[in-house]
């Protein structure tokens, strides 16, 4: 089944005619197609991300969720509810995710380093189920607790800082080099994210009792949670393959879930399994699969960028999906975007601009601060 | 003996602080692994990109492989593990001599 060309580990394998014996120019070349995989990877995050969002909307839409959204807010509170309902999709998600990375490892040939690494829990495997509750657990339901108590557009402005406080922590832990450049990319990006969900996001903070500092701490996990979970897995990655980490991060995240958490909700009196039971209808079921891969190539391209480009870089880049979100939410849902959404645009695009164009022929190791 | 994650291997394979030549290591790997093929080099190979991006390794001499004895015209790279990479490798078990 291997065919002797490997499209997904190309970067050695650079094609020069006889003549061209300049060492350094392969050398350079060698390091820019690094750099460029690095990126390519970030962007088809991006795009991944944002047909995520568009599948995940549609999840909401469906029974047995949105029934369960329903009941819960009849009965209880909208965030409640919302909380409740994401915990039972993201628990499934998880589940569909870990069946695509399983065809997937298999495909690429990965499938027994899964094992080999899962059972190095000390040096390996704890990194992935430490960054399954940051991204998984913290991030989700901290972001669920802001779109409940404030709203999506502020859900969505706080969500979009991660990349801070991923940079933040890889330079600060591991040494990872991030230079003014990138930095400067970073936050124009970020700029951009804000400026096509800020005014939603003023909206609702305008409309909002007080300081609504239940969602404000909502949104913060949010942000911290997907920042360090992709300083976690940068360490992780260090000593296993991206894709082969992903599928043990989704391994212990649904664990999480349907161990953990499902299991204590019903406990609590939720009526979580009688919804659980109700997913098998042929819909939901290729709704959740879409999902579930959709959040696997997005996941994969993300954590493949990291050990190219950088956790900082790759997030920086992979961004970009709020700018994409609104356009996709266009296309598929018509949902009209505001005019800032131009000037969000020209500012993403030229924040991926400043990090591409950065010359980095001198950096062959993304690490410098540590010894 | 128990087979460990490939970027342990590698690790451990240039715990020696000895430099070594990717396509010895790459090499190496695929006949312990059981990993034949030209698919499993790329691929073994792209781990030990990783492994250079991420500080552990670095490059000490590099030349073109004229003869096709790994792979026609590319670039063979010697390694040497770094400070940093020993750090890694000791956390993954790997005691250093």
């Amino acid at each position: 089944m291997m065919t002797s060309t490997n499209p997904f580990y190309k970067v050695e394998g650079l094609k020069m005619d006889d003549t061209n014996t300049d060492l350094k120019a392969l050398k350079k070349e060698l390091h820019t197609k690094r750099i460029r995989k690095g990126y390519m990877w970030a962007i088809f995050c991006a795009i991944g991300w944002a047909l995520w969002y568009i599948a995940g909307t549609l999840l909401w839409t469906l029974d047995p969720f949105f029934g369960m959204y329903n009941d819960l807010a009849a009965s209880d509170s909208s965030t409640v509810a919302l909380i409740l309902t994401a915990v039972l999709i993201s628990g499934f998600t998880a589940i569909t995710a870990i069946v695509a990375l399983l065809v997937w490892n298999r495909t690429i040939g990965s499938h027994k380093e899964i094992k080999r690494s899962l059972s190095e829990f000390h040096p390996c495997s704890k990194w992935f189920l430490l960054a399954s509750i940051f991204g998984g657990p913290i991030a989700i339901v901290g972001s669920f607790i802001a779109m409940g108590v404030i709203g999506p557009g502020f859900t969505a402005v706080a969500g979009l800082t991660y990349p801070i406080f991923g940079a933040l922590l890889a330079w600060k832990w591991y040494g990872e080099k991030v230079s003014a450049r990138a930095l400067g990319g970073i936050m124009v990006i970020i700029v951009g994210g804000l400026t096509i969900f800020g005014g939603a996001a003023f909206g609702e903070l305008a409309q909002a009792e007080g300081i609504p500092w239940l969602g404000i701490i909502g949104g913060l996990m949010g942000a911290i949670g997907f920042g360090t979970e992709g300083a976690i897995v940068g360490k992780g990655i260090d000593v296993t393959k991206p894709e082969v980490g992903l599928t043990i991060r989704y391994f212990f995240e649904s664990s999480f879930w349907f161990i953990l958490v499902i299991p204590l909700l019903a406990l609590i009196g939720y009526p979580m399994f009688m919804y659980a039971f109700q997913i098998f209808d042929p819909l939901v079921i290729v709704i959740l699969a879409a999902t579930g891969f959709v959040a696997v190539a997005n996941y994969s391209a993300l954590y493949k960028s990291y050990p190219l480009v950088g956790v900082a870089k790759g997030q920086g880049v992979a961004n970009v999906y709020g700018l994409l979100t609104v356009i996709f939410s266009f296309i598929f849902f018509g949902d009209m975007p505001q005019w800032t959404i131009i000037v969000g645009a020209v500012l993403c695009i030229g924040g991926s601009y400043i990090m591409f164009s950065e010359q980095s022929e001198d950096i062959e190791s993304l690490r410098g601060g540590l010894k | 003996m128990k087979q460990r994650p490939i970027k342990f291997r590698i690790l451990e394979l240039y715990s020696d602080g000895v430099a070594h030549w990717n396509s010895e290591v790459v090499q190496q790997i695929q006949k312990e692994y059981d990993m034949s093929g030209d698919y499993y080099r790329d691929y073994i190979n792209f781990d030990m990109i990783e492994l250079v991006s991420g500080g552990m390794l670095t490059g000490t001499d590099e030349k073109i492989d004229k003869e096709g004895n790994y792979k026609k015209g590319t670039l063979l790279q010697k390694y040497m593990i770094t400070d940093f990479g020993k750090i890694r490798a000791s956390e993954c078990c790997i005691r250093f001599l």
